[in-house]
């Protein structure tokens, strides 16, 4: 098996403040992580430098190559990202946002192919927007939105998702939408998924293999099963929670636990 | 002997005291600039005040000021458009004159409120020049004065009226700023003086007193006289500026003139004299001495050039 | 899927070609002063006054006006995507303030120099211009390291250096305007309000062929423009290398926007609007926006000079006056119309 990703002893800091520390984590060709972890803990940050936005130290490979070696188009190629907001300052529609998906397809100077639409078609039809394909992005709802992101980070045609919360602003049946489409892909095309999540029962249910953060550091790594225990979810995550296992879907769910 | 000594005595006291009384009053007239102390607050006032004779009352002048060359001596109170409120209100003085279309009237209003004399004269055409002259003389207190000086420059006009009176008209430009283009206008009294001097200032129909030309107006009215009076005008520089429209009589005959002058860009008692170097560049033909050759043997009478 | 394609390329910028051209004639045709065309064209010898006032007076006017127009409006473009503000303008970076400074210095100190180009061959330009490039660079320079962070130049930092900056040299050229006599007054008015008063071809060319090969360099960057609009994060992550973009952007503008204001002085204004307009009639694709701001702006600023010259005949009026005063009123009517619908954002 061929590692996508590959870390050994990544470090971060924001200015003096450690974020990771010595992270050593490796991601097969088609797995489907989840990364887990409170605010802070570092998942936004790994993300960041997976994607090259960001440059810590320590050895990141892609495909067994140095990342510093890769150029950002051929990364794009790889690589794409749904990230938490989008903010936009001019009016672009739909279909436009989809298309800026395939920026590294083709030059610069020349305009979208046959090919090009038909793929960012294809795109906004798995993720349910074709309908919204010629309105305004910034006349969307914020779920609306999120789904247009993930149909431009499919258009880009990767090999790897990254995905940060993809969920938060989603409303439940999108959520649900959204994560079955996740598995459909990594199932159907062997994409490789890594996701920071924050909804823990819906991480157990859809992602095989999940990686808890905790200051900077990785606390565990494992199926939802090993993971999601209730001595974990305390130390990590501060809170008092019961596990059970859910009998149709065979994965641990939690149950909160109020003081009140 | 007693007697005769004390008639001598008594003379002498009553004649020492009439001319003592007689010498106090002359005094007190002689020594007037006590009690009348100016302040200029522009240099075409400046030179009027000394034109009058009262240059010895002026306290306060601006940094503009600069003839003649006592009054670049004396105190400073601010520049053109704005003086020094403070500046001004040191000097004490009497009488405060300005104009009114550049003295500041917010400025000129907390003057009087400070309790000081204000008074605005207007300098727009050259009736308005003449009659200030005459109205500052009166204001301090030498009307005859006024009268002499505005005599002496209505002779001037006289003088260069008849010299240039048979000449034909010539149309003329009078540049005060090449880049951009500022030109003379309507209501400025130095469009009077071209008039007077024999010429017809093609930009004399606006109404503004200054303002920007386009080019093409000045090919359009094809003046045949180009004086450049602004300031760092240089000889050189103007030919090279206009030589590319041949089409325009000036250019084509060789009438561009750069020549800064204060006394044609001064509205005070030098207008005389600037409307003679104004015919001297519009008509060099009527003066008898004519410089630098220009129709040299045409007469001042003759067909259009 | 309504998206930019070569049909609509073709057709937006034939159409702003075509009313480009029609612009320019025309202008040239107008003025406050009868121009007879026919006899201008028979004699093409010197001393013709038809000829002069159309080929020396009025001809180099418009083909400035048409660089310069285009220039500003294709700035204000690929400003307003860099900084990531709808209401970012040429002016904003602080470099029109610096050239503004550098004329109005050259106007007060050395007026009448001049530089010899070629050996005096192909004539002589004044050194005013000169010094107005020259405090471009200047200002240009100091925004530069002002904003420039890890290497990368922050929007945020951009805009405040650029804002403060030109606050900073407004009060020196206040300053100024306070010291100096009446007749140099009329020429800081130039700096500052603009003016297209030319007669130098020598000037024209160069103006055209600086601002082509600018405007062509951002012409070229139009998709990674595009995707910097997303946000400087997802544009890493779909290829662009932002921070050379960044750095490229704001040089290659800043040294288009001081050669335009050491010409024509400030006009303001056409940066700002002709990019909303065209966004409200085209679309926010930069491949086509570019291009279609550049031509339509050459079209206003024409039309603008032409009003200029006109409105208070005989006198000139500053173009920056007409820029502003037209094009004020027409954007708010556009905006009312078009806007509700494209611009809530």
């Amino acid at each position: 098996m061929n590692p996508a990703i590959q870390t050994r002893d990544l470090s971060f800091a924001y200015q003096d403040r450690l974020v990771l520390h010595a992270v050593s984590l490796s991601v097969d060709r088609g797995e489907m992580i989840g990364i887990l972890g409170p605010n802070g803990s570092g998942k936004t940050t790994m993300l960041k430098i997976f994607s090259a936005v960001l440059h810590g130290q320590g050895a990141v490979k892609i495909n067994d190559r140095d990342i510093e070696t890769y150029g950002r188009r051929d990364l794009s190629k790889l690589f794409a990202v749904v990230a938490q907001e989008s903010r936009m300052n001019f009016p672009y529609t739909v279909a436009e946002v989809v298309l800026m998906g395939r920026a590294s397809y083709h030059s610069a100077f020349a305009l979208e192919g046959k090919k090009d639409l038909e793929i960012a078609r294809a795109s906004m039809e798995l993720t349910d927007c074709l309908l919204f394909a010629n309105r305004y992005l910034h006349e969307l709802s914020g779920g609306e939105k999120q789904r247009v992101m993930i149909a431009r980070a499919l258009a880009q045609e990767p090999e790897i998702l990254l995905l940060d919360e993809p969920s938060a602003f989603l409303d439940l049946k999108h959520q649900v939408q959204v994560f079955e489409l996740l598995r459909r892909l990594n199932r159907d095309r062997g994409l490789t998924i890594v996701a920071a999540l924050h909804d823990l029962n819906l991480a157990s249910l859809f992602f095989p293999r999940l990686v808890v953060l905790r200051d900077g550091k990785i606390y565990r790594d494992g199926s939802p099963k090993e993971v999601l225990t209730e001595k974990t979810i305390e130390e990590v995550y501060g809170i008092r929670v019961r596990i059970e296992q859910d009998p149709f879907s065979e994965k641990p769910q939690l149950f909160i636990c109020p003081s009140l | 002997m007693k007697h005769f000594q004390r008639l001598i005595t008594l003379h002498l006291l009553t004649a020492s005291l009439f001319v003592l009384c007689n010498s106090a009053f002359f005094a007190h007239a002689a020594s007037a600039p006590r009690s009348q102390r100016i302040v200029s607050l522009a240099p075409s006032v400046t030179e009027t005040l000394f034109a009058l004779g009262f240059g010895n009352r002026v306290v306060g002048v601006t940094t503009y000021c600069d003839y003649p060359a006592e009054a670049r001596k004396l105190p400073k109170i601010g520049g053109f458009m704005n003086p020094s409120l403070e500046a001004v209100a040191a000097k004490r003085p009497d009488f405060v004159i300005g104009v009114s279309s550049a003295t500041d009237p917010v400025k000129a209003r907390e003057m009087e409120r400070l309790g000081l004399k204000v008074t605005l004269i207007s300098l727009a055409s050259v009736n308005d020049i003449l009659s200030s002259i005459k109205s500052i003389a009166r204001l301090l207190g030498s009307p005859e004065a006024g009268e002499k000086l505005v005599d002496k420059i209505s002779l001037q006009f006289d003088e260069i009226k008849k010299r240039v009176a048979s000449a034909p008209r010539r149309t003329t430009l009078l540049a005060v700023g090449l880049r951009p283009l500022v030109v003379v206008g309507g209501k400025n009294f130095i469009n009077e003086l071209i008039f007077l001097a024999g010429g017809e200032n093609i930009a004399g129909n606006a109404d503004q007193p200054w303002l920007n030309l386009p080019d093409e107006y000045v090919v359009a009215k094809a003046p045949q006289v180009i004086i450049e009076a602004g300031m760092g005008s240089e000889r050189g520089d103007s030919a090279k500026h206009w030589g590319d429209l041949k089409s325009i009589p000036a250019v084509r005959e060789h009438r561009v003139y750069a020549y800064q002058s204060d006394k044609i860009l001064r509205p005070g008692p030098r207008i005389g004299e600037g409307l003679e170097e104004i015919a001297r560049l519009v008509h060099p033909e009527c003066f008898a001495e004519a410089k630098r050759g220009v129709n040299k043997g045409k007469g001042c009478e003759g067909p259009r050039p | 899927m309504k998206v930019l394609d070569r049909r609509k390329m073709i057709f937006v910028n034939g159409v702003l070609l075509a009313l480009l051209t029609l612009s320019m004639v025309a202008c040239t045709l107008l003025g406050p002063v009868h121009l007879d065309l026919s006899r201008a064209l028979r004699d093409l010898s010197f001393a013709n006054p038809d000829a002069e006032i159309l080929f020396r007076a009025r001809l180099p006017r418009v083909l400035l006006g048409v660089a310069i127009g285009g220039g500003m409006a294709a700035c204000g473009v690929v400003l307003q995507a860099l900084l990531g503000n709808p209401l970012a303008c040429p002016q904003m970076l602080g470099v029109s303030g610096g050239a503004s400074l550098g004329g109005i210095l050259g106007l007060i100190l050395f007026p009448n120099w001049l530089l010899p180009i070629a050996g005096g061959l192909l004539g002589e330009i004044s050194w005013v211009p000169l010094a107005a490039f020259l405090g471009a660079l200047c200002s240009m320079t100091l925004v530069y390291r002002f904003s420039l962070f890890h290497g990368r130049l922050h929007p945020y930092h951009l805009l405040l250096s650029g804002v403060i900056f030109n606050s900073f040299i407004a009060a020196v050229i206040m300053f100024l305007n306070s010291i100096i006599d009446f007749y140099q007054a009329q020429g800081l008015l130039f700096w500052l309000m603009g003016s297209l008063s030319t007669r130098a071809y020598l000037t024209v060319a160069f103006i055209w062929a600086y601002i082509s090969f600018g405007f062509l360099w951002l012409w070229a960057k139009g998709l990674s423009l595009n995707l910097i609009t997303l946000g400087e994060e997802a544009a890493m992550q779909l290829g662009v290398e932002t921070g050379a973009l960044q750095r490229q952007i704001f040089i290659a503008s800043s040294l288009m926007i001081g050669a335009m204001v050491s010409v024509s002085g400030m006009i303001g204004f056409i940066g700002l609007m002709i990019p909303h307009v065209m966004r409200l009639i085209i679309g926010s694709d930069h491949r086509l926006l570019l291009p279609a701001s550049f031509l339509a702006g050459g079209i206003f600023l024409c039309w603008a000079d032409t009003l200029a010259r006109v409105l208070l005949a005989p006198a000139e009026l500053p173009v920056g006056i007409i820029t502003a005063f037209f094009g004020g009123p027409f954007f708010l009517f556009l905006l009312y119309r078009e806007g509700r619908k494209a611009l809530t954002l």
